[in-house]
């Protein structure tokens, strides 16, 4: 018997040994708890770009979509005919340039969704900080492009990261619908008369089907409530409207959303 | 708001949140407590659904064969049933004290739940007792019925631990999209935390995987059982033993990939970067040993019966087949295991001569995949079907009419599942996701109708001879050692998984892991881990086992009736 016990043995041990040399033998990949960055006044563009480059390539996750060609546009080989993501980034929405373009792609990703791509991004601006936001923006710049991010963009980061986070509100705190509304990337979504796409539910004539106090737990809770027809974008609005607008701005939003009849 | 979360989260840390475990770290005790724990307590929760199943057959169908192993089944589980809570004390003492601020979240959340599961616990413990050690009390007539429903109460008491504890795991993973970091834990709702977006794919998904898990568990312990044996009517009894386990394990596994696609779907519906995270980013390369694992289970599993095909006269009728079969098992299992979507660097990339292969890239989506495992069912499935059939020749006038019409389903569902994998290159993706669910009904439709044509036409059968129980050559037991290996290490590479998405999260984007093992390791580290945890968990096994049969005789009684025909 004891034959038969050391044959097991050898059996379960060789099995276990057989699986554990595989694994290790594939590319290990980790993923990483994204560092806070700190960069001082005088960081330089290089700097910027290679503290991006390792955001790019690990926490940020970018490359789980980016570069696979299926889920989301290449950046750093040629999309399309048109390049690498920083020879074709200033020439994507016209009269705003890679930077801000860059910057606003990471932040309110759904607004700018490439055709032909499904809106999966998530927005950045809540998994990393204003300063490895930047840091990205020119790692992504040096693709072909210009870096043109500089220490002087980054506080200016952050006090647009402190306007977003509920002290001014949206677009500077201007209570014009029209204005929060595309300050807050919402017609990258839904449709406001004339302006907008139609990945949400078309928001035209919301005030005939929903009352006040629904359009505004739809703001604030987007998916405690879900229009038919649209279950698989379940997760897809952002939930942090109700710390980005003030108190003045959201009421102002249902109102008009309300009276769009 | 992300600067104010770490300031947060830094005061918490210095406050006490974490404390770390001698010389493997706190992440390595917990991994180890939680995984262990949880192979027991999946072997406690799927025996007793099929030790029910076989002892309703042994009361419906008078055949006390299966009365005897239904026994046996619950006095493994018996023993089992106290190694499950001892790995669970460890895991809460593990958890409250290593992780102080995080269980405090939890309790804060679920303390009504856990006051709730012990309470279960405590009576699923008390019916487990009755129904082992009223065995021979209630063993006739109307005590006997009595005594089956306590197997129901059991698996009733157990199925509802497991969703009581799901709920608090599947929190973690996907905890309802209205709480925020901001959310005080005593302002949530029960009910609303429990019924989160995976909680019920997980607990259909265990529960399937318990019953796949236990029969394996069950047929290894068989097969020592028929190593072991003395003599020869032992041996046949083990040998029956065994095969019963890999029936139960392998039927199951077929069903499980349903639940699984489920499961996935709701990640995906729930935040598509969690399921991008999962399919496509850090873990891609999971699914690639997933895939090969899955190869050794199907290999495995047919090999198993082929060989005790051996045993049965008439089988032999059958046996040029099987050459075919194991093609199919092989081509399946290659193209199963072709990567496609991989993280790829620069280098990787120009070396590759673009994002996928340009050869293997066309056998890595998910069109080729879905055609290959559903083509690998349908061949185990074709195997169980001739090992059925081998010892007898059907005497209903319509055999050879039904055997044709056997086959051509067999044709349908392999023609429909080859249309719709061809199809699948050439429409959107989205389109592509549907065709799945027509190659599964298939598939399906194909199973249900062939063995119910199976059944009818098995009717007063002509013996071939009866199935020579025990004359298996070792290596067929062997197979079930690797078979019950492999799902073991199945179930840690899943639990990997699903605890792996989190990432750097207790709590999905609502809690923080700010020690110093946030970061969700590589596989290679993972599997050294879950080859360490399956060891432990076997070792333990074997060990209880082996004080069980100290303490009591096998319930296999030695006959003077004849050796049983069926299966």
């Amino acid at each position: 018997m004891w034959a038969t016990n050391l044959r097991i043995i050898g059996i379960v041990l060789g099995t276990l040994a057989l699986y554990t040399l595989i694994a290790n033998k594939i590319p290990q990949v980790q993923s990483e708890v994204p560092h806070a960055l700190t960069l001082g006044a005088n960081v330089t563009p290089e700097q910027l770009v290679a503290a991006g480059d390792q955001l790019y390539h690990g926490a940020g996750g970018c490359t789980a979509c980016h570069g696979l060609g299926t889920r989301a546009p290449n950046l750093l080989t040629d999309e399309k005919g048109l390049g690498p993501i920083g020879a074709r980034c200033g020439k994507r929405e016209a009269g705003k340039d890679c930077k801000a373009y860059l910057y606003e792609s990471l932040t309110s990703p759904r607004a700018y969704v490439v055709s032909g791509y499904e809106p999966i991004m998530p927005e950045m601006g809540r998994i990393l900080s204003p300063q490895q936001l930047w840091a990205l923006v020119a790692f992504l710049e040096s693709n072909s492009g210009t870096v043109d991010v500089s220490a002087a963009d980054i506080p200016a980061a952050s006090a647009a990261s402190g306007a977003t986070s509920g002290a001014a509100g949206i677009a500077n705190g201007s209570t014009d619908p029209m204005t929060m509304i595309r300050g807050a990337g919402c017609t990258g979504c839904h449709k406001v008369g004339t302006e907008g796409g139609a990945i949400g539910p078309n928001l035209t004539h919301v005030g005939s089907r929903l009352s006040a106090a629904l359009i505004r737990e739809c703001i604030l809770r987007p998916d405690t409530r879900v229009a038919k027809g649209y279950e698989k974008f379940v997760g897809v609005m952002p939930k942090m409207f109700g710390n980005q607008l003030t108190g003045a701005q959201l009421e102002a939003l249902v109102q008009f959303l309300s009276s769009q009849k | 708001m992300v600067d104010a979360l770490h300031v947060l989260q830094a005061a918490a840390d210095t406050s006490g949140a974490y404390r770390d475990f001698p010389v493997i770290g706190s992440r390595a005790a917990i991994w180890i407590a939680a995984e262990i724990h949880l192979m027991f307590a999946a072997f406690v929760l799927g025996v007793p659904i099929f030790a029910v199943v076989a002892e309703a057959i042994g009361i419906f169908g008078k055949d006390q064969r299966y009365d005897r192993l239904a026994k046996e089944f619950t006095r493994l589980l018996l023993i089992a049933y106290s190694a499950t809570a001892i790995w669970g004390a460890v895991f809460v003492f593990l958890l409250s004290t290593l992780y102080p601020r995080f269980w405090a979240y939890l309790t804060a959340i679920f303390g009504v739940s856990m006051w709730v599961y012990v309470s279960i616990f405590f009576f699923e413990s008390f019916t487990l007792y009755l129904y082992y050690y009223g065995w021979d009390l209630w063993k006739q007539g109307r005590a006997k019925i009595v005594h089956w429903c306590l197997g129901i109460l059991l698996n009733i008491w157990g199925t509802a631990v497991m969703f009581i504890a799901d709920s608090w795991l599947t929190y973690m993973m996907t905890p309802p999209r209205d709480i925020t970091p901001e959310t005080s834990p005593t302002s949530i709702k029960l009910w609303h935390a429990i019924l989160n977006h995976t909680w019920m794919p997980i607990n259909i998904h265990r529960l399937i995987g318990n019953v796949v898990f236990g029969g394996a568990i069950v047929g290894a312990y068989a097969s020592y059982r028929f190593l072991a044996a003395k003599t020869d009517e032992e041996r046949a009894h083990y040998d029956w033993m065994g095969y019963v386990g890999n029936f139960i394990a392998i039927s199951a596994l077929i069903v499980l990939p349903f639940a699984g696609y489920w499961l996935g779907r709701e990640i995906y519906q729930y935040d598509q970067s969690m399921g991008i995270t999962m399919m496509g980013g850090f873990m891609s390369w999971l699914w690639v040993i997933q895939a090969f694992l899955i190869a050794v289970l199907f290999l495995t599993g047919n090999y198993y019966l082929w060989i005790g095909m051996g045993r049965i006269p008439g089988a032999e009728r059958y046996q040029p087949y099987t050459k075919w079969l194991l093609v199919v098992l092989v081509l399946g299992a290659l193209v199963w295991g072709t990567p496609h979507t991989m993280i790829a660097d620069s280098r990787e990339l120009a070396a590759m001569g673009g994002s996928h292969h340009p050869l293997l890239g066309a056998l890595g989506v998910m069109s080729a995949k879905n055609t290959a495992v559903n083509l690998m069912i349908l061949s185990t499935f074709l195997s169980f079907l001739l090992y059925r059939r081998a010892n007898i020749r059907q005497v209903v006038p319509w055999a050879k009419t039904g055997t044709r019409i056997q086959a051509a389903m067999f044709v349908i569902a392999a023609g429909v599942v080859l249309f719709f994998g061809i199809r699948g290159y050439f429409v959107e993706a989205i389109v592509r996701i549907g065709y799945s669910v027509y190659q599964v009904g298939a598939v399906l439709a194909c199973i249900v109708f062939v063995t119910v044509i199976d059944v009818l036409m098995a009717r007063g059968a002509q013996s071939l001879g009866a199935i020579q129980w025990g004359k298996m050559p070792p290596r067929s037991q062997y197979a079930l050692f690797i078979l019950a290996v492999t799902f073991t290490w199945l179930m840690g590479l899943m639990g990997f998984a699903r605890s792996g998405i989190r990432q750097h999260w207790h709590v999905w984007q609502v809690m923080q892991d700010t020690t110093p093992y946030a970061a969700t390791p590589a596989l290679g580290y993972a599997a050294i881990m879950i080859s360490t945890c399956v060891l432990i968990f076997l070792s333990l096994v074997g060990f209880i086992f082996w004080l069980g049969g100290l303490a009591e005789k096998s319930t296999f009684v030695p006959s003077t009736e004849a050796p049983h025909v069926g299966h």
